[in-house]
Parts: C-alpha cells; sequence; structure tokens
C-alpha cells in the first residue's frame, strides 16, 4: 500500500499529538508529574482571566495584519517594477527573496543586531542623518518592541508574495492591455480593471498562506525578545512555550495552543477545501 | 474585467514575454528603463543592507568596530573573527548535525510523500478525499500544538537529545506541503501513459519507479530543496528535543552563540555569517527551482 508510510508517520507523530494535547488541555498536568487530575474546562476559564492571554491575542493580531498586509503590498509593489522594463531583474529577484531561505534563528540574531541600543546600525544610522534623538532601545521597551520584531519578519516575507505575483503578472495576456489601451484606458485604471482582476487567485493564494502561516509565529519572537520586555511581545506559540516549559503548567499550556490551532484550521479549512476539490476534478 | 471590452481588431499583439503596453517609443523605453532599475536598485540595496552590513563588520577588529562606530569603514581588517566564532560557536558540530538530518530526513520524506501523492492522484483509493483533506489540513496546524505529546513520546522512546529522534516529526510536518505539490503534479500526467504500462505487465511499484518518478524529475527537485531549506532551519522541534551541545542543529546552536557573543559584536557578525552564506550560496545557484516550486500554485486554479 502506497499510502501507508506517509500516513502512519503523519498520524504518528502529527495527528496523534495534535489530539493528545486536546486531551491534556482538560487536566492540570505540570509535564513531569505521572499523575494529573481531569479538570474539566478550567484551563479554558482561566485563559480568560489571564491578562497576558490578552496581550498574546491582541499581539497575534497586530502580528497577523501588519505581517500580511506590508508584505503582500510591498511584495505586489516590486513585483509590478520587476515586472516592467527594469533591467537585471533575475539577481533583484534573488536579492528581495534571499531573507526568505534564512534561518528565523539567523533573522532574530541579524536584527538584534542592528537594533542594539549603543553598537546597533539603526540608531547609529540616525545619529548620522541628524535624528539622533529619535535612537532608543527599539527591542527594550514596550513602546517600539513589537513592532521592531514586526520589522524583520516584513523583511523576510516579502520575497514570497513578490515572487508569486511575477509569476502571475507574467500570465496575463497581453492582448487585455492592448484591448484597455484601444479603449484610452489610463494606466492607473489599467492596473484597477486588468491588473488587479487578473491577480485574483494569486491574490487568494497569497493571502490564505499568509494567514495560515502567521498563526505559526514563534521562532523570531523566541529568539528576538522572548516575550519581553515584560510580556509585551509574547505571542500565543511563545506563552505557550513559557507555561509548559518554564512555568511547568503544561495542562495550562496545551490550552492555549488548542486554542489558536482551532482558530488556525477554522481560517484555514477554505484553502485546504480549495486545493482539495480543484486536484480532485 | 467589466471596463475592458472584447478585443475586436486584434492589433497583433506582440509576444512580448511581459504584458506590459510598449506605446512609449523605443527612446523613452531605454531611458524609462533605466529609472526604473535604479529605484529598483536602490530599493534592493536597502534591502540587502542588513547582510552587506554583516560583512564588513565581521572582517574588521573589535575595538575599530567600537571605536570608529557601526556604519564607519573598517581602518584594519582580520580574519580573526571567523575562527573565534567558529570554535566558540561549535559550528563544526551544529553543521554536521543539520547535514546528517538533511540526508537522512529529505530523501525519506519525499520519497513517501512521492508515495502517497502517488496513491492519490493515480490509484483506487478508499476515503481518497477524506485522507486528502485530512493531509491537507496539516498545512494550518501550528508545532507548537504538537511539542507537549512529542516530547514525551521521545522521552519515553529515549529518542530525546538526539539529531536522529527529530525524524520522525520533522517527516510528520514536511508531509502535507510535498503531498500537496507532488500529487498535484502526478495528476498532470497522462492516464494513457500509465495504462499502457500496465498493458505491458508492470505492477503499481514498478510505474511508480519508471514512469512516475521519472516524469516528476522537475516536481521532486523542487521539493527536495524546499523541504531541505525547511529542514535546515527548523527551530522549535530541535530547541525542545535536544539538549546537550554535541547534538543541537545549526539554529539552536547560533541561538547559544547569540548569548554568548552578545558584547562581541563583530565575531556575532561572523558567527551569523558563517550560519548563513552557505544557504545563501546554495540558494543562489538552486534559486531557478526554489522560484518554480514556490510559484507552482500561483498561475493556476
Amino acid at each position: 500500500m502506497f499510502a501507508l508510510p506517509a500516513l502512519t508517520v503523519y498520524v504518528v507523530f502529527l495527528v496523534y499529538p495534535a489530539v493528545s494535547s486536546l486531551w491534556f488541555s482538560f487536566t492540570d498536568w505540570d509535564g513531569l508529574s505521572p499523575a494529573y487530575n481531569v479538570v474539566g474546562l478550567d484551563n479554558y476559564a482561566r485563559m480568560l482571566e489571564d491578562p497576558v492571554v490578552l496581550t498574546a491575542g491582541k499581539n497575534n493580531l497586530i502580528w497577523s495584519l501588519v505581517t500580511i498586509v506590508f508584505p503582500v503590498t510591498l511584495g505586489l509593489a516590486l513585483a509590478l517594477l520587476l515586472n516592467g522594463k527594469v533591467r537585471a531583474k533575475p539577481v533583484l529577484r534573488l536579492v528581495f527573496y534571499a531573507p526568505g531561505v534564512l534561518p528565523l534563528v539567523s533573522i532574530a540574531s541579524i536584527w538584534g543586531w542592528l537594533y542594539n541600543p549603543q553598537y546597533g546600525a539603526i540608531n547609529s544610522f540616525l545619529s548620522l542623518i541628524g535624528l539622533g534623538d529619535l535612537a532608543q532601545p527599539w527591542l527594550g521597551q514596550d513602546s517600539t518592541a513589537l513592532w521592531a520584531v514586526m520589522v524583520p519578519a516584513v523583511w523576510l516575507r516579502t520575497g514570497f508574495p513578490m515572487l508569486l505575483y511575477i509569476a502571475a503578472l507574467q500570465s496575463i495576456p497581453a492582448e487585455l492591455y492592448e484591448a484597455a489601451r484601444v479603449d484610452g484606458a489610463s494606466r492607473w485604471r489599467q492596473f484597477w480593471h486588468v491588473t488587479m482582476p487578473s491577480l485574483r487567485s494569486a491574490h487568494y493564494i497569497v493571502l490564505a498562506l499568509s494567514l495560515i502561516d502567521s498563526f505559526k509565529v514563534f521562532d523570531m519572537i523566541y529568539a528576538m525578545t522572548y516575550g519581553g520586555p515584560g510580556t509585551a511581545t509574547q505571542v500565543m506559540g511563545t506563552w505557550m512555550y513559557a507555561n509548559v516549559f518554564q512555568y511547568y503548567q503544561a495542562g495550562y499550556g496545551t490550552a492555549i495552543a488548542v486554542v489558536i490551532t482551532l482558530i488556525a484550521i477554522a481560517v484555514g479549512i477554505p484553502y485546504v477545501r480549495s486545493q482539495t476539490r480543484e486536484r480532485a476534478t | 474585467m467589466t471596463s475592458v471590452t472584447p478585443i475586436t481588431t486584434t492589433p497583433a499583439a506582440a509576444p512580448s514575454k511581459t504584458a506590459r503596453p510598449s506605446k512609449d517609443t523605443a527612446k523613452d523605453t531605454v531611458r524609462g528603463g533605466l529609472v526604473l532599475t535604479v529605484v529598483t536598485g536602490l530599493v534592493a540595496v536597502f534591502w540587502i543592507s542588513p547582510l552587506a552590513l554583516l560583512v564588513v563588520t565581521a572582517i574588521r577588529p573589535l575595538p575599530d568596530f567600537i571605536g570608529n562606530g557601526p556604519l564607519s569603514w573598517p581602518s584594519a581588517f582580520t580574519w580573526e573573527n571567523f575562527s573565534d566564532a567558529w570554535d566558540i560557536g561549535n559550528f563544526a558540530t551544529t553543521y554536521g548535525n543539520s547535514a546528517l538530518l538533511l540526508i537522512l530526513k529529505v530523501p525519506l520524506g519525499v520519497l513517501i510523500s512521492a508515495m502517497l501523492g502517488f496513491a492519490l492522484a493515480k490509484l483506487r483509493m478508499k476515503f481518497r478525499r477524506t485522507v486528502m483533506f485530512s493531509v491537507f489540513l496539516g498545512l494550518t496546524i501550528p508545532i507548537y500544538i504538537a511539542i507537549v505529546p512529542v516530547f514525551i513520546m521521545m522521552r519515553t522512546a529515549g529518542a530525546t537529545d538526539s539529531v536522529i529522534g527529530l525524524i520522525g516529526p520533522y517527516l510528520a510536518f514536511g508531509i502535507p506541503f510535498e503531498v500537496l505539490v507532488l500529487q498535484s503534479f502526478f495528476r498532470q500526467i497522462p492516464n494513457e501513459i500509465i495504462e499502457a504500462a500496465r498493458v505491458d505487465g508492470a505492477g503499481d511499484w514498478r510505474i511508480f519507479w519508471t514512469v512516475v518518478l521519472p516524469l516528476s524529475a522537475p516536481a521532486l527537485v523542487t521539493v527536495l530543496i524546499l523541504d531541505a531549506v525547511a529542514t535546515w532551519n527548523e527551530f522549535l522541534f530541535a530547541l525542545i528535543l535536544l539538549n546537550s551541545d554535541a547534538n543541537k542543529t545549526l539554529p539552536v546552536g547560533l541561538l547559544n552563540f547569540q548569548g554568548q557573543f552578545s558584547n562581541n559584536t563583530t565575531g556575532l557578525a561572523a558567527g551569523i555569517l558563517i550560519a548563513v552564506v552557505p544557504i545563501l550560496l546554495a540558494y543562489t545557484l538552486l534559486q531557478r527551482w526554489i522560484v518554480a516550486g514556490l510559484t507552482a500554485g500561483a498561475t493556476k486554479g
């Protein structure tokens, strides 16, 4: 049976763990001792009263919004540029997608260094152009930390939509533009009435994949701020991790993971269904 | 596209690959191209400047960096940062571990995903839609829902703190994407070819090896590369399952190194470069395949 090896691995290491996390979320297990009690929905009730969950949820929302809107818009703009008369397209494309292949931890290291209040390039650059007053500990204060972590995320995520949009732009028939021009449509109108509608399926894929991806945020926050300062940059993933591995509250931690996973699945189902349907015909 | 009237007089649309209007005269086109190139080039320079800065910092002595600031041009050059970082950062070990993981996991993952993809695309299978839906749903599932049970599973099996123990979870979380891409590629193989092989007496297994896989070489290469990138960069499972320095993979090792070198900026820069330059080189060489794979889904459907 061809399906068996992959399905076995999938069930053992993904489906089964996910389901047993669901079970643990109904217990008060600490993650270490062999014994635990079933506490029903207590962990979920506790989440409602946990101020960090509120912060984390809000941060997840901001994270999703910012790391989708900016990369997608920038990616589309770059794709339009690179689809035009620009030379050296392969090199430019290479440059813009390059951050996307790096380990998130290395991106966190690079930006952690750029943000360094004392030796970082960003504050030095601000002084250099006479805006030294704006220099600040970007990652070290509540007001800027989350934004400072999102900038590298935008940096690394812009390449992917750019590549998808370039591919999609290249498949728009030139005749559509000819026709629009014959009708006297301006560049602007051509963009809104020819380009954008033709990119509809690309938009859908870009947005669906970005949205699915945005719920998985963990590495970058963990490596750059570990949720701090205080709890300013906590997201559900890092707060779950802290509860399980730092506070030994595996039951509560898995409940957090269950909630965000259910949201991710709910959001992802239309995309998954479209993939299943499209291929099955 | 409501405002676009149907083309009545097709003006022999120039078969230009890019669908750009070409009203401008040739000279304007050249000049417009130059301006755009310069603008885009500047954006690209800005985009890559963190990495460029990293290179400049890594090849200068620490006192020079501290004395003159991060944006100054080095007054002296040195390779010492690299040798320091290499030794203290334990890179020989972490590179070895990551490479071992790559060699063991990626081909195996692509093979079993291809087998499942083949079954989904070309074989009669019970509950096909259900299986497909369940596997694709894995794309949406964050790794952190699985870490506690996987950690316990591995501890029970005595497989924590070993690169080998990472293979199972890595395979499982790679399968949804690999199967999605491969089965959609397999689906495009004409059934006649497979029927012909069957008439010649080939069984499913032989058809898989001698017909389906050879015809799918581009998709296989793409999936291999993308899976290699994902495996090389994975962080969360490696973070919780590996504890001793001797067993760490590159991302986890780099995190440790970052902590140790927080005051040695030039050494840190060298260490980061040691970690990323090979990936960037591989990416440069293989970018055609990466782009093809990433954009496979964008133009159809």
